[in-house]
């Protein structure tokens, strides 16, 4: 049974949590990419690109699920509703056929991750703090 | 004798393979240039439920109130290079009668990256993998993964789990996607499972003796999503063949059985509903086994209409209505009646569900499913070629079960 006290803090939390100000996608300065059309962006998350242009593997960062963040990438950016990625992420990786994008907890792990690994992509609300990784655009 | 079709490749020894699959991990782990954090990944789940069967042995023969509803798994996938990939899965599952309770190694495999690029992928997989041809059948074990906590009978039965799960073999997956024609997929797979005494209980019952092994399967599948639409098409075929090797004191006698299965599936994904479905066409070929000389060949079908409702972010509701026959031309089972001598009922000869099951998440990572199941039929109980009239007595029976999940 779901404890209702427990149930108030998640819906509490839920309700106070900040609206999705703007959305950016990054890369590490190892992409050669600097502009991807939603199709591309598509393959990518998909994981049906693997590759950048340059041959560098792709290394995907993704915050949770159910961060706000990610909910509002997936249908804004990827034109895909966040259970989709899912399945075909578990899909992958629970079958043996493929390997999902890595989850961090929070957006300053995924920055830190991006920043730091070889071909890494992910997403940030505000470009305010961010430093050292490529700035991708996204052709409609 | 029974005719299949046959391909030029040939399994080889599971125990072999794997020993292969070592040295080759060992020798590209030795050469790779450098260790990398993020090749590594590490995921896994578990799963505790509760489960009820009225008026049947489908849980357990006592039908009461059962905790065998355990799933617990871990996996790993190393990236041995660009080209070069290891991945294997340990899982633990106890679901009472509906298949032996144990651990089990359910995937272990060396893929190839054999060729990249945009649009295309082809990738190549060696050692024991799993069946990737329908549409939760890769999945049919992951808690959270699946539709439901038991899944549509019809098609997943659990009597043939560890047959259809997968096999020790090698499989293909081919993968091409553009702005035009959308995405498609093409699988083949080619394998085989070996048969444990406690497996072959579920599939031939207590009675049949002697050794059952699983010949060589080939299956096949193709799978089509339009560009930027939620919904998704998909055909597939399955040919497997089986022998019986009668003990020195049996019940039953040496035989030769074939499987053939083919499905048509489509699948859509909006932002509130979903839906799913599957129609079959089944051929099952018996010779021997009852007494020498003993032929059939039957044909069976079945499909299931599945749909699932968002209520909220984190609460859906999902319908499921299921049907089956084992023989299409035996529809009420009269046949099957008469042909037992009036030992096997006729509801023997079909099996149908309806269900309604909630879901709820918890969190990114938990989620609790409930669900109840109306029953009709016992053409999806095992052991399957052994019905038990007397342990399930009724043509109408009920399931529900409540299954709590963690997954990382």
């Amino acid at each position: 049974m779901i404890n209702n006290k427990l149930l108030k803090i998640v819906l509490t939390v839920l309700l106070l949590s900040p609206p999705v100000e703007a959305i950016h996608l990054i890369s590490n300065v190892t992409a050669d990419t600097r502009s991807l059309s939603v199709s591309q962006l598509r393959r990518i998350y998909t994981m049906r690109q693997l590759y950048w242009q340059n041959g560098t593997p792709i290394v995907i960062y993704v915050l949770p699920s159910q961060a706000p963040l990610h909910q509002q990438f997936c249908k804004d950016k990827l034109a895909l509703f966040p259970y989709q990625l899912d399945r075909i992420w578990q899909k992958l990786t629970f079958s043996g056929y493929g390997v999902a994008p890595i989850q961090v907890a929070n957006q300053q792990a995924l920055l830190q991750a991006v920043k730091t690994t070889k071909g890494a992509i992910g997403y940030v609300e505000t470009l305010s703090e961010v430093k050292d990784v490529n700035v991708i655009q996204i052709d409609d | 004798m029974l005719t299949s079709f046959k391909l030029m490749i040939r399994p080889i020894n599971f125990s072999y393979a794997l020993q292969l699959l070592c040295h080759f991990c060992l020798a590209f782990a030795v050469s790779a240039k450098e260790v990398n954090h993020d090749d590594l990944q590490i995921h896994g789940f578990v799963a505790q439920g509760i489960i009820d069967a009225n008026h049947s042995n489908y849980i357990n023969s006592d039908t009461s109130l059962s905790l065998e509803l355990t799933e617990i798994g871990i996996n790993a996938s190393y990236q041995l290079n660009d080209d070069f990939r290891v991945a294997g899965q340990a899982v633990y599952l106890n679901g009472g009668n509906r298949y032996h309770a144990g651990p089990r190694i359910d995937y272990l495999l060396l893929q190839w990256n054999a060729f990249h690029s945009e649009h295309w992928q082809a990738n190549f997989y060696f050692g024991r993998v799993k069946n990737n041809h329908w549409l939760y059948s890769s999945t049919r074990d992951i808690p959270f993964a699946r539709p439901s906590i038991i899944i549509p009978q019809v098609v997943y039965f659990d009597g043939f789990r560890d047959v259809a799960v997968g096999g020790d073999g090698a499989a293909m997956k081919l993968r091409y996607s553009d702005d035009d024609v959308g995405e498609i997929d093409f699988n083949f797979s080619r394998g085989k499972s070996a048969i444990s005494e406690r497996q072959s209980d579920v599939i031939i019952g207590e009675l049949a003796l002697g050794k059952l092994d699983h010949d060589l399967d080939m299956q096949a599948s193709i799978y089509w999503q339009p560009p930027f639409s939620g919904w998704r098409f998909g055909l597939s075929a399955l040919d497997s063949t089986f022998a019986y090797q009668q003990a020195e004191v049996d019940n039953y006698f040496d035989s030769d059985f074939v499987y053939q299965f083919y499905t048509a599936s489509a699948l859509y994904e909006g932002e509130l509903w979903q839906f799913s479905m599957e129609l079959f066409q089944q051929r099952f070929v018996t010779e021997g086994f009852y007494f020498p000389g003993f032929f059939q060949d039957n044909l069976g079908q079945g499909y299931y209409l599945q749909t699932r409702y968002q209520l909220t972010d984190k609460l859906s509701i999902l319908a499921r209505h299921e049907r089956f026959y084992a023989d299409k031309d035996d529809k009420n089972g009269s046949k099957l009646k008469q042909k037992s001598g009036g030992r096997i009922p006729s509801y023997f000869a079909f099996h149908h569900d309806n269900m309604l099951g909630i879901s709820y998440d918890l969190g990114s990572n938990f989620r609790l499913n409930a669900e109840y199941h109306w029953m009709q039929g016992g053409a999806r109980l095992s052991p399957i070629v052994q019905p038990d009239p007397i342990a399930n007595a009724q043509k109408n029976w009920q399931v529900w079960a409540i299954q709590l999940m963690y997954w990382f």
